[in-house]
């Protein structure tokens, strides 16, 4: 009997470094892969922040809660929310370098096409400009509207061009777009077939 | 006159913007820069821009495609 209460303290003893050990474990480990998680993203955060800015909060909130966790002393949750993240962050990189590849091509495409656009807009209302009539469907009304959407979209051009020299292709496309549909309108206004790239898609 | 236009045929480059007409049976080139530009006297933009496949403005045949600057 004597024997046995002898044990009991030093059981507990052990129980209780065991549990220390563990939690010092838990606090490492977890440290590590918010650290880790942290630094997987700040790699890519800005170019993700760019081109996909929509699937970025996903990896910030989950930091966010990892961090949480760890502050409360909540070691085990804090890893379980950091570990996942550098693999999301390189879903990520792979999405950001489809979205670069997908941008690139849509402004391959415009900048070869918007500028064919944008003469053809330009010859047609030279001409019509120094018509002394204007044609069926077209009255002087529709003539100045073409030409203030003429030269907005061609002011537009140029600042899209200048956003792809600054090496901001996602702007730059996003300004092509609104040339194209500017020029689209015009061509309409005009009465001019529009090139069947930058037609509308049919509703429906 | 969209619907006139859209009737050219489509190239290879979907981009390309180059308007067209092709000529009708008893049009001129007075009548189609009328038709464009609500102005017959204006003809002569559409020779200049078709130099190549007309010799002269009051010469253009059945058929013919013409660009339309």
């Amino acid at each position: 009997m004597k024997s046995k209460k002898y044990w009991i303290p030093i059981l507990l003893v052990i129980f209780g470094l065991f549990m220390v050990a563990c939690g010092s474990g838990n606090k490492e480990a977890a440290t590590v892969a918010i650290k880790a998680a942290e630094d997987s993203w700040n790699v890519v955060k800005g170019d993700v922040l760019k081109y996909i800015p929509d699937q970025a909060k996903g990896v910030e909130d989950a930091i966010k809660g990892a961090k949480e966790n760890f502050d409360k002393g909540n070691f085990d949750a804090a890893l379980s929310a950091a570990k996942p993240i550098p693999d999301k962050v390189k879903e990520l990189t792979t999405a950001v370098a489809a979205k670069k590849a997908e941008l690139a091509k849509s402004w391959e495409e415009m900048s070869g096409g918007l500028p064919k656009m944008l003469d053809a807009i330009k010859s047609r209302l030279d001409i019509l400009s120094a018509s002394k009539k204007l044609p069926e469907n077209l009255d002087k009304a529709k003539l100045d509207g073409a030409k203030d959407g003429y030269e907005a979209a061609a002011k537009m051009w140029d600042d899209a061009k200048a956003a792809f020299s600054g090496g901001n292709v996602a702007d730059a496309v996003t300004k092509a777009k609104t040339v194209k549909e500017r020029a689209v309108e015009v061509m309409t206004t005009l009465g001019m077939q529009v090139p069947a790239a930058a037609a509308p898609a049919p509703k429906g | 006159m969209a619907d006139e236009e859209k009737k050219q045929g489509a190239g290879a480059d979907a981009w390309d913007a180059t308007q067209w007409h092709v000529v009708e049976k008893g049009e001129t080139l007075s009548k189609i820069s009328k038709k464009y530009y609500g102005d017959p006297n204006l003809y002569m933009k559409i020779f200049e821009a078709n130099k190549e496949i007309l010799k002269n403005p009051d010469l253009i045949k059945i058929g013919q495609k013409l660009r339309i600057p």
